[in-house]
């Protein structure tokens, strides 16, 4: 596996996303052209197009790459981390806990940067609390890890429901829409690119290793991994990736199932080209359906995770029907 | 080369009584065969010896040193293993999967160079299985996934060589083939300790023995010296008729 | 209090009559007519809005419990609580032996308040979408209390307070409004929102009007897209405020540069009831100190 076979769909999928940007910088509820498009680009414009497409459009669908990048690579991480192609970001409660944390800020009446913040305690809380009880009196196996997840899952999402049941109906919307994933008060990208750019540049060096941990741990400690240091950090570079993401969109779901089993599909399972691509294609995918969720009923709106889940579920069926 | 010695070891097996300690010297150029009944703790043995679990006490030694003082890419260089079950969750083609063989000799940012891809290649030659290539393993047979396990030893390519129960699943035809490559290798001045469940392959290739007794007790030495008819009956609690063929003794059950 | 005072004397003028066996009906909102063998004596208020509409109809003396969340007017607050609107505690409304629960379209549950009325409990539907229909609801409400005198005479002078209202500013010059309903995720009202109706009626007009769902979620691009003239919220509290501070962002706006941003007092639009006169009269001067400054 010469590096050079990497390199093909890489700039491919750069290309995409370039596209996918441009285009989805070109559509929204106010029509504007693609070569105006171009034109505020390079400098001109009217004063209107220039705050839709500089102020609003660029950094929502920035915004929208780099939380399906984030989430992507971290379900890339979590299915190597539990031996599990059908694990994904959430599955260890991750967002149960973001979501806990981000609607008691709600409920408590604040908005805007104490519910990210909170959302983001939540999810690290919901990490830690995962991997304590887990860790336990010694060991800590993927099965045990992931039966730990999915019981804590299950405890957030009944504190979820309290919540939810204890809220006056005026405030049920904006929390509705959290849960089920938005992108339209996602802020600046520029906290999310830098996150999912270093974890990417640190992951890379571990790529083989992280093939080799893809065999089980007996397997990669034979040869030559440390495997309980890798499996931490993996563990908590998927969950920073994770809780940046939630803290950006709320609970975007699928993207980190279906995202790196379709790249699994066809490019194989070597983590040095997975990776990378995932951070690309998850992006796409969450530009594309950002913009049909702004664009379907323009000029209401739909929550990306409607959108996401509406596409990834038939697209996942398809591809694990069609594979044997 | 190196030569695998315990000094006092004694596997750690949760609810069991430690056995006698063993104080075994694996040197380069010895093929050792481990028999025993099931659950005396063969495989256990075999991570304790690679350093995948501690001992109960005692130590492993790698030419001296306390295995459990060095690297764990610096153990992988030196002791490679086959293990008796694999995982596969994720899919991977039989090139891809020996090339991991390669993992302990290249660094973080290095890719798998031609001469690597050469080496997996010839490994996959000599265990028969270069027409599955590009095959995804979960697809093959057990023997062959037996064989491409061996292969990613090979490509390995360790001074020690730990295998467990290498002839599962293969045919006869393969068993004596796997057989002769590791005779092979340690004539090349490798070291080779392996579980075998067949006390005839044993006795066939196998220079030196170790026999694991279910009451913890163990011995280990020579196999001329091992191939006792009453200890091997104690071994298996089965009675034995022993003949002779091809100038190596072969051991018969005894119906009922 | 002399309402109060002629309130129970018209009851106790009533009293006979009903003993005589005179049935009371009107229809709800579900187009069922409603039939009491007598002035209810027991009632369940099941949402805000009914709450505040039975106690208008003088029948506040005879609601024995209410929904969650029911604070106005004050005595309500005072009243055992029969769970939220959407969840309620059929057993506790059971125990009360009501005979006449009232009921909220856009609140409760239809399967609920179904099995209450399978019990044999009179259940009355409401659901005020227009103006009218809240001087109707406690005209029927009255009627069904047996207080028709109370509730005629406030029907009537919500009626002519509004007509009076259409009137000041039928002539009044169009302007463009963005009504705020909320800003995670950005809502809106339609035409046929009550406070649609209230933009209106101020001779506002309501930039997304036009879309079809009652409160439409909506994008920011779309506001800044529609230009309106001026941008009106009347969120919870005060803090809500800062949803206004975040369009200055976007000097464009003819709102902003007009600096009509307005923040109207909580609860008086929220509700169908007859405070929301004051909601609407108060909006209208709003509307109008936007027209002066554009």
């Amino acid at each position: 596996m010469p590096g050079s076979s990497f390199l093909r769909p890489l700039v491919g999928l750069v290309l995409m996303g370039m596209l996918a940007v441009l285009v989805a910088v070109s559509v929204g509820s106010s029509h504007v052209g693609f070569s105006k498009v171009l034109w505020v680009f390079a400098g001109g414009g009217s004063e209107l197009d220039r705050t839709l497409i500089l102020d609003l459009r660029l950094p929502r669908v920035l915004s929208a790459f780099v939380v399906g990048g984030l989430l992507a690579v971290a379900g890339a991480l979590m299915q190597v981390l539990l031996r599990n192609p059908l694990a994904d970001p959430y599955v260890l409660g991750l967002s149960g806990g973001a979501a806990v944390g981000a609607l008691l800020a709600m409920l408590a009446g604040t908005a805007g940067f104490i519910v990210s913040g909170s959302a983001f305690a939540g999810a690290m809380l919901a990490t830690l609390l995962v991997f304590g009880l887990a860790h336990g009196s010694g060991s800590w196996t993927p099965s045990r890890l992931l039966l730990t997840g999915v019981v804590v899952a299950a405890g957030w999402g009944a504190l979820i429901t309290l919540i939810l049941s204890m809220t006056p109906a005026a405030r049920l919307p904006g929390m509705l829409y959290w849960l089920m994933g938005d992108l339209s008060h996602s802020g600046q990208p520029w906290p999310g690119m830098l996150v999912l750019v270093l974890v990417c540049l640190l992951v890379l060096p571990l790529g083989r290793s992280l093939n080799v941990l893809a065999r089980g741990s007996m397997q990669a400690a034979a040869l030559g991994v440390s495997v309980r240091p890798l499996e931490w950090l993996i563990y908590l570079l998927a969950s920073v990736l994770t809780a940046t993401a939630v803290t950006m969109a709320g609970a975007v779901g699928f993207v980190g199932l279906v995202v790196p089993h379709m790249l699994r599909l066809v490019l194989g399972n070597d983590q040095r080209l997975i990776l990378p691509a995932c951070a690309l294609a998850g992006g796409i995918l969450l530009v594309l359906a950002d913009t049909l969720a702004r664009n379907v009923i323009a000029p209401e709106q739909l929550p990306v995770g409607v959108i996401t889940a509406l596409l990834g579920v038939p697209t996942f069926l398809y591809l694990l029907y069609r594979s044997r | 080369m190196t030569t695998l010695a315990s000094h006092e070891l004694t596997i750690d097996i949760p609810g069991r009584d430690s056995g006698s300690p063993l104080g075994l010297h694996i040197r380069p150029g010895q093929i050792w065969g481990v028999l025993g009944p099931n659950g005396v703790g063969k495989t256990t043995l075999l991570h304790t010896l690679a350093g995948l679990r501690p001992p109960r006490s005692g130590q492993v030694l790698l030419d001296h040193k306390p295995q459990a003082s060095l690297r764990r890419k610096q153990i992988s260089q030196q002791v490679g293993l086959v293990f008796q079950d694999r995982q596969d969750g994720f899919p991977a083609t039989v090139l891809e999967t020996a090339l991991i063989g390669r993992h302990p000799w290249l660094s973080a940012w290095q890719m798998e160079s031609s001469e690597d891809i050469v080496l997996a290649e010839k490994a996959l030659q000599a265990l028969d299985v270069i027409h599955l290539r590009d095959r995804l393993v979960s697809t093959l047979s057990g023997g062959e996934r037996q064989r491409v396990a061996i292969a990613t030893l090979m490509t390995q390519n360790p001074d020690v060589w730990l295998l467990d129960e290498p002839t599962n699943h293969l045919d006869l035809h393969h068993q004596v083939a796997v057989m002769n490559l590791l005779t092979a290798k340690a004539n090349n001045d490798k070291a080779v300790f392996m579980c075998l469940h067949d006390l005839n392959l044993a006795a066939r290739w196998c220079d030196h023995l170790l026999l694991m007794y279910p009451d913890g007790e163990a011995c280990w030495g020579p196999s001329e010296a091992m191939l006792v008819p009453s200890a091997l009956e104690r071994l298996y609690g089965q009675r034995l008729i022993t003949v002779e063929a091809d100038g190596a003794p072969v051991f018969v059950p005894v119906r009922s | 209090m002399t309402t109060r005072r002629l309130t129970v004397f018209i009851l106790l003028l009533l009293v006979p009559v009903t003993v005589l066996g005179e049935t009371l009906c009107a229809s709800d909102a579900l187009d069922r007519n409603v039939c009491l063998p007598g002035p209810a004596t027991r009632i369940v208020s099941l949402s805000p809005g009914a709450t505040e509409l039975l106690f208008s109809a003088g029948a506040g003396d005879l609601v024995v419990a209410v929904s969650a969340w029911s604070d106005y007017p004050p005595q309500a607050e005072q009243l055992p609580r029969v769970g939220d609107s959407s969840r309620l505690d059929l057993e506790a409304i059971l125990a009360l032996a009501p005979d006449l629960v009232v009921a909220w379209v856009d609140g409760n549950s239809r399967q609920q308040l179904d099995r209450l009325a399978q019990l044999g409990v009179t259940v009355f539907w409401l659901a005020p979408r227009e103006f009218e229909h809240i001087p109707q609801a406690i005209e029927d409400l009255s009627v069904l209390t047996g207080t028709p005198a109370t509730g005629v005479a406030q029907a009537e002078l919500f009626r002519n307070d509004l007509i009076e209202l259409e009137e000041n500013y039928a002539e009044a010059s169009l302007i463009r409004v963005f009504y705020q309903v909320w800003d995670q995720p950005l809502m809106t009202i339609n035409r046929d929102e009550l406070i649609g109706k209230a933009i209106e009626l101020c001779g506002g007009v309501n930039v997304f009007g036009h879309l079809p769902r009652l409160v439409p979620r909506i994008s920011t691009e779309a506001v800044l897209e529609a230009a309106p003239e001026v941008i009106v919220t009347s969120g919870r509290q005060e803090s809500d405020r800062q949803w206004l501070e975040d369009w200055t962002a976007f000097a464009s706006l003819p709102a902003v540069a007009a600096g009509n941003l307005y923040l109207e007092p909580p609860d008086l639009l929220a509700r169908p009831t007859l405070r929301m006169l004051d909601g609407v009269k108060h909006l209208c001067q709003t509307l109008e100190t936007a027209r002066a400054r554009l």
